[in-house]
């Protein structure tokens, strides 16, 4: 998995570079001509942890992950992955170099099959190593749902059915880092709670996951830590254990922790 | 003489159905009904006539270099109007592809000449079979188109190009982390439909004369088939194109031949009104 390990240090000013998967430093971005919406975070998250980000809606969640996945350009800061810089790589080229995205909604091709879906997921990205037939049979194993019915067009999935074929398609490039953009978005309760397991299964499968969600209770129960965004600023990390939902109002609007 | 009618109008089906396909894979890539798929096929036709007659090659070599032309005309296009107008919208791409359609008609115009024009092909007698008389051109048209059809069915249902295809058409933006370029998948789509369109500008410079206006009697079927299949959907713009044909040579049991364009006007009416999705664009995927 630690491809990159060997590599030299990259000059940052961050901390040995080994020991996190993921490491934002002063990371802005925004749209066109618009003022900043991601205005400097800095994060560093361990391997193999589930870090959540919430926070108001506005707040730039969503473009901070977009960033991240390389959708969004980054106007500065930089972004490592496994002590790799890839703040200038293209989206494709981030999943080649370890960080896979899974996007909001529309996170499958709905008028192409499962098994077109699968097989995409890895087709074209190049370079990545530990992509193939073992990582295919170790994701489907996570998701064996998904080999019984290759041909199975993905439009016609459910809402949690889809959103595993997503995590799936995102695995099959053997990722060191997960990105997911509001897993629950659209979903109901009961599945919600399956897709979070479904969280977890990754994470025990050796992967580290950031994700990015509006529903705090479901993704409280399943972080390591929690990180608090507000108008495109961190203001607060913590423990998962140590936030109470009482405690994240006075955040969300506005006030310092 | 409703068999022949019924053969005449499956030939001219298929020979729409190239166009159509080629409409809607271009929909599905770019967002936005090209209206130059007309003039293009008469720069099709007359780089065919070029290859065939001034140059003197025979009719299959005068077609693949109709492809070639017709397909690097495409990426040209994309290259100096479409790809720059992309953010803009799909109505300042479709007036542009007027634009581009008008540039063309006028090249070939410059280039040859109003005077109608023909391919050097020897006279042949037609086929008579059970009262029906089948020529050699439409044998020619049924069995190309066929063939075309088929390796483009090939090409999208079961290689990775295929398969980057329908990505970029079903979503772009997921399909860019997945690793396929947009932009490449968008050339490589303009060069092939490019190629299909002027396939059939030469094999409708076998059924009529070569005239800087010709596209025109196509554009509007084209245009109808294409709906008719639901845009954005490949096997539907084939079906769509052969009811078409069918139904226009059949109207001419009832009207007057020259009035048989009313038949696909009639069709994009109907369609507008009461199914603006065609008859396979909603089929695809139940949400």
């Amino acid at each position: 998995m630690n491809a990159h390990a060997a590599a030299p240090p990259p000059a940052s000013a961050l901390d040995d570079p080994r020991d996190h998967a993921l490491a934002v430093a002063g990371l802005r971005a925004g749209y066109g001509r618009g003022g900043d919406i991601v205005c400097g975070i800095d994060m560093i998250q361990k391997p193999e942890t589930i870090v959540t980000v919430i926070g108001p809606n506005g707040s730039g969640k969503s473009s901070f992950i977009k960033t991240l996945a390389g959708l969004l350009p980054a106007r500065a800061g930089r972004i490592e992955v496994t002590g790799r810089d890839i703040t200038a790589l293209s989206p494709a080229r981030r999943v080649a170099a370890g960080l896979a995205y899974v996007p909001q909604e529309a996170n499958v091709f709905a008028s192409l099959t499962i098994a077109e879906n699968l097989k995409l997921a890895t087709e074209f990205i190049r370079g990545r190593a530990g992509v193939g037939p073992g990582q295919r049979e170790r994701v489907l194993a996570l998701f064996p749902e998904l080999g019984q019915r290759p041909k199975t067009l993905a439009g016609n999935l459910s809402g949690g059915q889809r959103q595993m074929l997503a995590f799936a398609c995102a695995l099959l490039a053997n990722p060191e880092v997960l990105l997911l953009d509001e897993p629950s978005a659209g979903l109901s309760p009961k599945i919600v709670g399956e897709t979070m397991e479904a969280v977890v299964r990754v994470r025990e499968a050796g992967v580290t996951v950031l994700l990015v969600e509006q529903n705090v209770a479901a993704a409280l129960a399943i972080a390591d830590e929690v990180v608090v965004l507000v108008a495109g600023r961190l203001s607060l990390r913590a423990k998962a254990g140590d936030v109470k939902q009482a405690d994240l109002a006075g955040l969300f609007f506005g006030k310092e922790a | 003489m409703v068999a022949q009618l019924f053969l005449n109008g499956l030939v001219t089906g298929l020979l729409l159905a190239l166009p159509a396909l080629a409409l809607t894979l271009i929909f599905g890539i770019m967002r936005f009904a090209n209206f130059a798929v007309g003039a293009l096929l008469t720069l099709g036709a007359y780089a065919g006539y070029l290859a065939n007659v001034t140059f003197g090659l025979p009719l299959p070599m005068a077609a693949a270099f109709a492809a070639l032309v017709v397909g690097l005309a495409c990426v040209l296009c994309d290259e100096l109007v479409f790809e720059r107008l992309r953010e803009r919208g799909s109505i300042t791409l479709l007036v542009a592809s007027m634009g581009v359609s008008l540039v063309i008609e006028n090249i070939c115009r410059f280039a040859f000449g109003n005077a109608a024009r023909s391919f050097d092909l020897a006279v042949a007698r037609p086929i008579r079979w059970n009262g029906i008389r089948i020529n050699y051109e439409q044998m020619t048209t049924a069995g190309v188109v066929v063939v075309a059809l088929i390796l483009f069915h090939l090409l999208l249902s079961a290689s990775p190009l295929g398969r980057a295809m329908r990505a970029v058409a079903d979503n772009p933006s997921l399909a860019a982390v997945r690793g396929v370029e947009r932009r490449t998948v968008a050339r490589i789509t303009w060069m092939l439909t490019g190629a299909l369109i002027g396939i059939a500008g030469v094999l409708a410079g076998l059924d009529r004369a070569i005239d800087p206006l010709m596209g025109w009697n196509y554009q509007i079927p084209i245009f109808a088939a294409a709906i008719l299949g639901g845009l954005g959907s490949p096997l539907g713009a084939v079906a769509g194109a052969l009811l078409i044909g069918i139904a226009e040579e059949m109207s001419t049991l009832v009207l007057p031949p020259s009035y048989r364009q009313i038949v696909s006007f009639s069709v994009i009416l109907l369609l507008l009104l009461f199914r603006t999705n065609g008859l396979f664009g909603a089929k695809a995927v139940r949400k």
